[in-house]
């Protein structure tokens, strides 16, 4: 019975996933095709003939009717795509986002070259924004009304109100050109140098976390006052066990539900494109790659980069909901 | 060059004033700095928003000859640009700028000896041809197509990949190569100055790979490029000085480090620390930081300016009912106050009143104002000939790019034509959406536009035909006013047909006064372009044309 509820929880979850990805992706193309911009126009250089618009419309696939261009974009994905035929035909295959014809890359290989700085930036920027906000959220609570509370408030206060470019180029002004003890700009691959891949990520990953671990520690901090007012911590505190184990065995565990639900979308997010963050500090991930796509009318990259982003949130909500079980036992399908 | 930065690739436009604001009444421009003999070693560091570079492959590429694809690929001829004086087109590859014959129909070339690729194989003219014929494959299409429209017989031509060739273009042996046009064309020597008519091996360009690790001519190979992070460059080990008068090839190594963001780009410049003494901007210094280098000696003296260039101009859309009247479009000219577009686009350190198309620093300019009405524009005379055209209540729409300096400008445009009576309504849009209006089949959608222009190489012609001749209206080229005159078709035909530049230059001359006087634009002003280098970085300077640092000139102090 309890694997049968499961197995329908699991169902229902991945069906409502596949659904959702496949409206973003409708949505991305039919948003595209309301922008009044023509993609074939940029690939056709400068002095361009009417003939040979005509015949890179063609190359590209954009003389088809748009639920064709979808069909096609989609079934690439299974099935691989070539564009245009004989020796100078571009090659994508399976599985097939499209291809940047401004890049001249696949989307995939884009995707790939990009989504790497993007994760370096969100997983490391992510654990330092959950501690930090989640202590600081509990050490405020725990010392309601006094000094150390009013303080962590006011930063975070101040993390919440600041523009990430801000807290950014302060951060890079400071330690970069006055202090000159951390890198400003650049990313090392994790695989080529681990130290140095830590080291010019330690601004991004402080920026990201300043910013958000206020909100985490304002959350953590209102969830932990009502908490330590509910019933079950009085019975613990009566049954005589210590005020560490009632703060982080029971208090703390109902805090981290909704800090949980707010953790995983904010991840899944940030894995989508640290946009902000990417530019500041020079660094060529997701967000930069869909900036630069947007600017450029590069449909398919567009495409394929918010299919990504997609996936990524709708398998964070994913991770929360089956989190969120773990957590709440009462949680069902 | 409508608005982009001559980096190698770019195709995506920058407005060329966006970095251009503030600092009013500033006086510290210096077109040069640092000169001396060039030395030879170092590593040369390149700052760069752009992401990606697609100009790797020559025919992708809209870089100009002096700039980035300079560095990597050589052509028949090059452009001669020094601090001072006007450009010239010299010999690069070949003997000689060309030869004309049948009037100017055929051009031929003689390739040097001792010439070679990077990877050692001798450059011949089979290897100019097929890297021409490339350029018609659907897949190559997106660079400078100047060649396109002159070859002759290439109407359903797709390219070499198939194994067929063009016959207009021969190539009698393996050192001559002879192009055979469909018209008299005096400005061919510059058309093959442009980087899709370099070289490539013969038979061995793959359309989709080439670009990821290309085989080069100039003094540079790549070494690495990896896209939002560096693109490397270490010496073309088979490059040869001696046959290469036009390139010190300076640096022993040149890393274009991409994806800065443009505020800290200047602000490592500024600070001149050990990591940027090396480098240089390829961005236009954002505001914020020219108000700050004008309070720094050391950066001041790091800052250069170019004279002023690129063209900004007010196209009238002719083809408008509301602006038939040739009295109408009249009092256009009459009414633009360029004073306040000098300060919109931030003061005379950026810009400087227009009142030709031909820019200062192409051969043929010929200073004029057929418009004479002072600095703050003439409404009264604006208002007397609108009332003379019988035209009441005029409200236009002024289709503009909506990053700030455009806007700023669009609004002193329409701040100066309400005192004349005019009511001109903004209309704001991206980039993308802009160009798709204005260089579009459809002329209705704006009566006026907002845009900007620099040629691709210093002649006359490009200063005129992309943006007036009837055969660039619409289909995503440049006729943005849509002027479609028999008088200036008929005196571009005959400049483009004139082999004598002296010659060619006085007609040039006389169409730009001609397109001026039906009142198919209003130059408004040009732009000036701010760079910072760091400070053992010597040869950087800014010639009469382009408004960018010559990178082929670039050393580095040991």
């Amino acid at each position: 019975m309890r694997h049968t509820r499961t197995a329908r929880f699991l169902i229902t979850k991945l069906g409502g996933m596949i659904a959702v990805l496949l409206l973003v992706s409708l949505a991305t193309y039919l948003i595209f095709y309301m922008i009044p911009a023509d993609p074939a126009r940029f690939e056709c250089g400068k002095i361009c003939s009417p003939g040979t618009l005509r015949q890179v419309r063609a190359f590209m696939g954009l003389n088809e009717p748009v639920w064709r261009q979808y069909l096609s974009f989609l079934g690439a994905i299974f099935a691989g795509r070539t564009y245009g035929s004989g020796p100078s035909a571009i090659v994508c295959p399976a599985p097939c986002l499209g291809y940047s014809f401004q890049q001249h890359e696949t989307v995939m290989s884009l995707i790939g070259q990009t989504l790497p700085v993007t994760a370096s930036i969100a997983v490391g920027a992510a654990v330092l924004w959950l501690a930090a906000g989640v202590a600081a959220g509990v050490v405020s609570a725990l010392r309601r009304g006094r000094a150390l509370d009013r303080g962590v408030m006011t930063v975070a206060i101040v993390g919440v109100s600041a523009p990430a470019y801000l807290v950014g180029l302060l951060a890079i002004l400071l330690f970069g050109f006055k202090l000159n003890i951390l890198p400003d700009s650049g990313y090392v691959p994790l695989l080529q140098n681990p130290a140095q891949w830590a080291f010019h990520l330690i601004l991004p990953w402080c920026t990201l976390a300043f910013i958000s671990a206020a909100i985490y520690a304002r959350l953590t901090r209102s969830q932990m006052l009502d908490a330590l007012g509910e019933d079950y911590v009085r019975t613990a505190r009566a049954k005589g066990l210590r005020e560490r184990r009632v703060i982080g065995r029971h208090a703390l565990r109902n805090v981290m539900i909704p800090v949980v639900t707010l953790f995983g979308l904010d991840v899944g997010t940030l894995l989508g494109g640290a946009v902000i963050t990417e530019k500041v500090f020079s660094m060529y991930g997701l967000g930069a790659l869909l900036i630069g796509a947007v600017q450029s009318t590069d449909l398919s990259t567009i495409s394929g980069v918010t299919l990504l982003a997609a996936v990524f949130v709708v398998v964070a909500n994913f991770i929360v909901d089956v989190v969120y079980k773990l957590l709440d036992p009462r949680v069902t399908a | 060059m409508m608005k982009h930065k001559a980096l190698l690739g770019t195709s995506a436009a920058v407005a060329l004033s966006v970095a251009l604001a503030a600092c009013g009444g500033a006086n510290s421009t210096s077109a040069t700095a640092s000169s001396g003999p060039a030395q030879k070693g170092g590593t040369l560091t390149i700052l760069d928003s752009e992401t990606t570079i697609t100009g790797l492959d020559p025919a992708l590429s809209w870089s100009l000859a002096t700039t980035s694809s300079g560095l990597l690929f050589r052509r028949l001829t090059t452009w001669k640009v020094g601090p001072t004086g006007t450009p010239k087109v010299v010999p690069d590859l070949a003997t000689s700028d060309g030869t004309p014959s049948d009037g100017g129909r055929v051009w031929t070339y003689h390739l040097k000896s001792g010439i070679y690729f990077s990877n050692g194989q001798p450059i011949t003219s089979y290897d100019f041809k097929y890297g021409i014929e490339r350029t018609y494959a659907s897949a190559l299409s997106g660079g400078l197509n100047y060649q396109k429209p002159l070859i002759a017989d290439t109407a359903s031509y797709t390219g070499p990949f198939s194994g067929k060739q063009l016959s207009s273009i021969q190539t009698p042996d393996k050192s001559t190569i002879i192009f055979h046009l469909n018209k008299p064309y005096g400005d061919w020597p510059w058309v093959v100055s442009t980087t899709s008519m370099a070289p490539v091996p013969a038979g061995n360009a793959p359309a989709a790979t080439f670009g990821k690790q290309p085989v080069t001519s100039g003094p540079y190979a790549v070494q690495s490029y990896s896209p939002g992070n560096s693109l490397v460059l270490v010496r073309n080990k088979h490059w040869s000085a001696a046959s290469d008068p036009n390139r010190t090839a300076g640096p022993s190594k040149i890393v274009f480090q991409l994806n800065q963001d443009p505020t800290v780009e200047a602000q490592t410049l500024i600070s001149d620390g050990p990591s940027a003494q090396d480098a240089f901007g390829a961005d236009f210094v954002p505001p914020a930081q020219l108000a700050q280098v004008e309070n720094n000696p050391s950066a001041k003296s790091r800052l250069v300016t170019s004279p002023a260039s690129p063209l900004e101009y007010l196209a009238v859309n002719v083809q408008s009912p509301k602006l038939k009247n040739l009295k109408a479009r009249e009092a256009l000219d009459y009414a633009v106050n360029r004073q306040a577009v000098v300060l919109a686009s931030g003061g005379t350190l950026a810009a400087q009143p227009a009142t030709t198309l031909i820019t200062p620093g192409i051969a043929g300019r010929v200073p004029y104002d057929l418009y004479p009405a002072g600095s703050t524009g003439n409404p009264a005379k604006a208002r007397s000939l609108l009332a003379q055209a019988g035209v009441h209540n005029l409200t236009l729409t002024l289709a503009t790019m909506n990053d700030p300096i455009s806007t700023a400008i669009s609004q002193a445009v329409q701040e100066a034509y309400k005192k004349a009576g005019i009511n001109v309504v903004i209309k704001s849009l991206d980039q993308n959406a802009f160009t798709a209006l204005v260089t579009g089949n459809s002329a209705s959608g704006y009566d006026l536009a907002l845009s900007s222009w620099q040629p691709d190489f210093p002649s006359a012609m490009d200063n005129i035909e992309p943006l007036f001749a009837s055969s660039m209206i619409g289909n995503g080229n440049y006729n943005i006013s849509r002027l479609a005159d028999s008088h200036v078709d008929a005196l571009i035909n005959q400049a483009e047909g004139t082999i004598s530049q002296t010659a060619a230059n006085a007609l040039w001359a006389q169409a730009d006064k001609a397109i001026v006087g039906a009142a198919a634009v209003v130059p408004l002003i040009y732009n000036k372009n701010s760079f910072l280098r760091g400070s053992s970085v010597q040869n950087f300077y800014i010639g009469t044309f382009p408004a960018y640092p010559i990178y082929t000139a670039v050393s580095l102090r040991k």
